[in-house]
């Protein structure tokens, strides 16, 4: 995965606002894609990203200048969805109702997904992710689609690299479990 | 590659890695809010003010705060070389003649190279699952009922359409089955001055 | 000379007339179904047109009415008003708006702006459309901004070279902040000094090759 030149969280963390504007143009589709595919939801999402950005502004003076950067965002960002998938869960009656299917909400391609992949395929991928424990669907979206180490996700989450590694490993059960059946459903 | 990573964990991986598109409008307005919280921290004037609505407050301590506030506003107005951080921030107009609108003087914005300004494709998203019919009529297509049907996406789905709009303000409504004409839920609203009642704003951005 | 002139007077008034006997044929008065709205809306038309109104806004405000059940009286006085606001418009944004500029103009007198607000957008940016800054302008004040502190706040980021989508973004945070309970005014300036500590203070500087009259 890319990361973004060294220097511009450094200078950024000097106070040079258009190295943030930078960060914020670098990192803003990736931190979308990571909370959207945590909370399954596209308002919270963009509340999610748009939150941790302040909150990264903030902290800058906490920054190491010889740290990595994007575990850093990782962390925070992580931490911002957790707390709001917890105000989620009390809301959920709200949340459920007159909500944009993500497809037409995201500017992607789900059709051509759907093309390659059958009909029902990225609703039950969506569905499948919505039923692991939160934190296996963490683990698992840091480790195969934002493609982290798992050191990084210790970073990132706190958690030791053995009970990451069990946490990825379920949830890669549990979605293998329930696609298998759309997989040959759908006859790929 | 690891063990746990086979054909439908990759699958999976790629329907999920699907990026969004860069979002200048999201970027600013992260930018922004980013921004506002930095201005909402309490400041020198805002601490001055709790301490006013406590209690104990008396005229003699107001003084006191007066003579404390002018030293402030002294120190603070960089009449000892140390000017606010927030300069750029503070308005150029400041001090100069109210009523008219000033501009700073000189500044001229520059011409642009194109004489046309160019609609552009704006998507409409309006949830209206009973609906037979839902018809866009604003501005950007002259309220002709006929120009922009929206189209169901899926069997159930929302109704949507895409028009072309050019930069700037406009006003809409859905008109649904012929007969009711609804306002946008998903945008903001204006009260139409003419005819009564409220109408969705759509904001365009040059690209 | 006196024949050339009297060939040009001859040659307007027949465009007028022609084009004022196309806006009383223009198709879309069948959308009218009530006879007597649409004989109100065609004189309107005719006489919006002569005095040099073209028959898109005019027609637009018409149907808006007929779609909003709009009554005939109505929609003849929204009408006249969307004529007096334009050649107001006119006069503020000159001397060569373009038709967007003058509907969005007429629009924002509607809604309250001053005409000395946008006598001052024209004056800082003669040379390119402002369509998207009256934009601003108009909705901030829809959303019961004071039209002063508004227009102020929007000239100083266009002298600060603010872009389209951060005075977008500005027009719906105010919005935002105030459905969330904020006062208009502090939702102005939270939001308005938000954008401008991104932006350079405005250079004294006249930048390249403004035009005076641009459009053709």
């Amino acid at each position: 995965m890319t990361e973004i030149d060294p220097s511009v969280p450094i200078r950024a963390q000097r106070g040079d606002e258009q190295a943030f504007l930078e960060i914020v143009e670098f990192y803003y589709p990736r931190c979308l894609r990571f909370a959207r595919n945590m909370m399954g939801n596209e308002q919270d999402a963009e509340e999610a990203v748009q939150d941790s950005f302040v909150r990264v502004h903030d902290s800058f003076p906490r920054f190491r200048e010889e740290a990595r950067f994007d575990p850093w965002l990782f962390r925070i960002l992580a931490n911002r969805c957790r707390t709001l998938l917890a105000r989620a869960k009390r809301h959920r009656e709200l949340i459920e109702y007159g909500e944009v299917p993500l497809a037409i909400a995201s500017a992607a391609s789900p059709i051509e997904l759907e093309e390659e992949f059958g009909t029902d395929w990225a609703e039950e991928v969506r569905i499948g992710l919505e039923t692991l424990p939160a934190e296996q669907r963490e683990a698992f979206l840091l480790r195969h689609v934002e493609d982290l180490s798992y050191e990084d996700i210790a970073v990132i989450t706190g958690a030791g690299l053995s009970a990451l590694r069990m946490r990825v490993k379920r949830a890669c059960d549990t979605l293998r479990i329930r696609l298998t059946e759309v997989e040959r459903r759908n006859g790929t | 590659m690891e063990l746990e990573r086979d054909e439908t964990i990759e699958r999976v991986a790629q329907t999920l890695a699907v990026l969004p598109p860069r979002d200048a409008q999201a970027v600013s307005r992260v930018m922004t809010a980013v921004h506002a919280h930095q201005a909402q921290r309490p400041s020198r004037l805002t601490l001055v003010m709790e301490w006013m609505r406590q209690p104990s407050f008396s005229v003699a301590s107001a003084g006191a705060l007066a003579a404390a506030a002018l030293v402030l506003g002294f120190f603070s107005r960089g009449a000892f070389g140390n000017a606010g951080s927030d300069q750029s921030a503070r308005s150029t107009l400041e001090g100069q003649p109210t009523g008219e609108f000033p501009i700073p003087a000189g500044v001229v914005l520059p011409a642009s190279n194109s004489h046309e300004v160019r609609a552009l494709p704006v998507s409409l998203v309006f949830d209206a699952r009973n609906a037979k019919s839902v018809v866009v009529v604003g501005d950007f297509n002259g309220w002709d009922d006929s120009k922009t049907p929206m189209v169901r996406y899926g069997k159930d789905g929302p109704w949507t359409a895409t028009v072309l709009a050019k930069p700037g303000r406009h006003v809409y409504a859905f008109l649904v089955d012929g007969t009711t004409l609804v306002a946008d839920p998903r945008a903001p609203r204006t009260k139409d001055l003419d005819y009564g009642g409220d109408a969705s704003v759509l904001m365009v951005t040059p690209p | 000379m006196n024949f050339i002139r009297s060939c040009a007077t001859v040659a307007a008034l027949v465009v007028a007339v022609a084009s004022t006997a196309s806006a009383q044929q223009d198709a879309r008065l069948t959308l009218i179904r009530d006879d007597a709205t649409r004989e109100v809306v065609r004189q309107q038309l005719g006489g919006a047109l002569s005095r040099g109104v073209p028959v898109e806004p005019m027609m637009a405000k018409a149907l808006e009415g007929v779609a909003k059940r709009a009554s005939t009286k109505s929609i003849r006085a929204a009408m006249a008003r969307l004529e007096e606001n334009w050649h107001r418009a006119a006069k503020a944004l000159a001397p060569n708006p373009t038709d967007d500029e003058l509907g969005a103009g007429a629009d924002a007198l509607q809604q309250n702006v001053p005409e000395s607000a946008l006598r001052s957008l024209r004056k800082l940016a003669p040379g390119r459309s402002i369509a998207l800054e009256i934009g601003v302008l108009t909705q901030l004040v829809a959303r019961n901004v004071e039209p002063g502190q508004a227009s102020k706040m929007v000239l100083e980021l266009m002298a600060r070279k603010a872009t389209g989508t951060q005075l977008t973004a500005l027009s719906s945070a105010v919005q935002e902040d105030v459905e969330a309970g904020l006062a208009p005014a502090m939702a102005l300036d939270l939001r308005g000094r938000g954008i401008m500590s991104l932006l350079p203070p405005p250079s004294a500087v006249s930048t390249l090759n403004p035009r005076s009259t641009p459009r053709p």
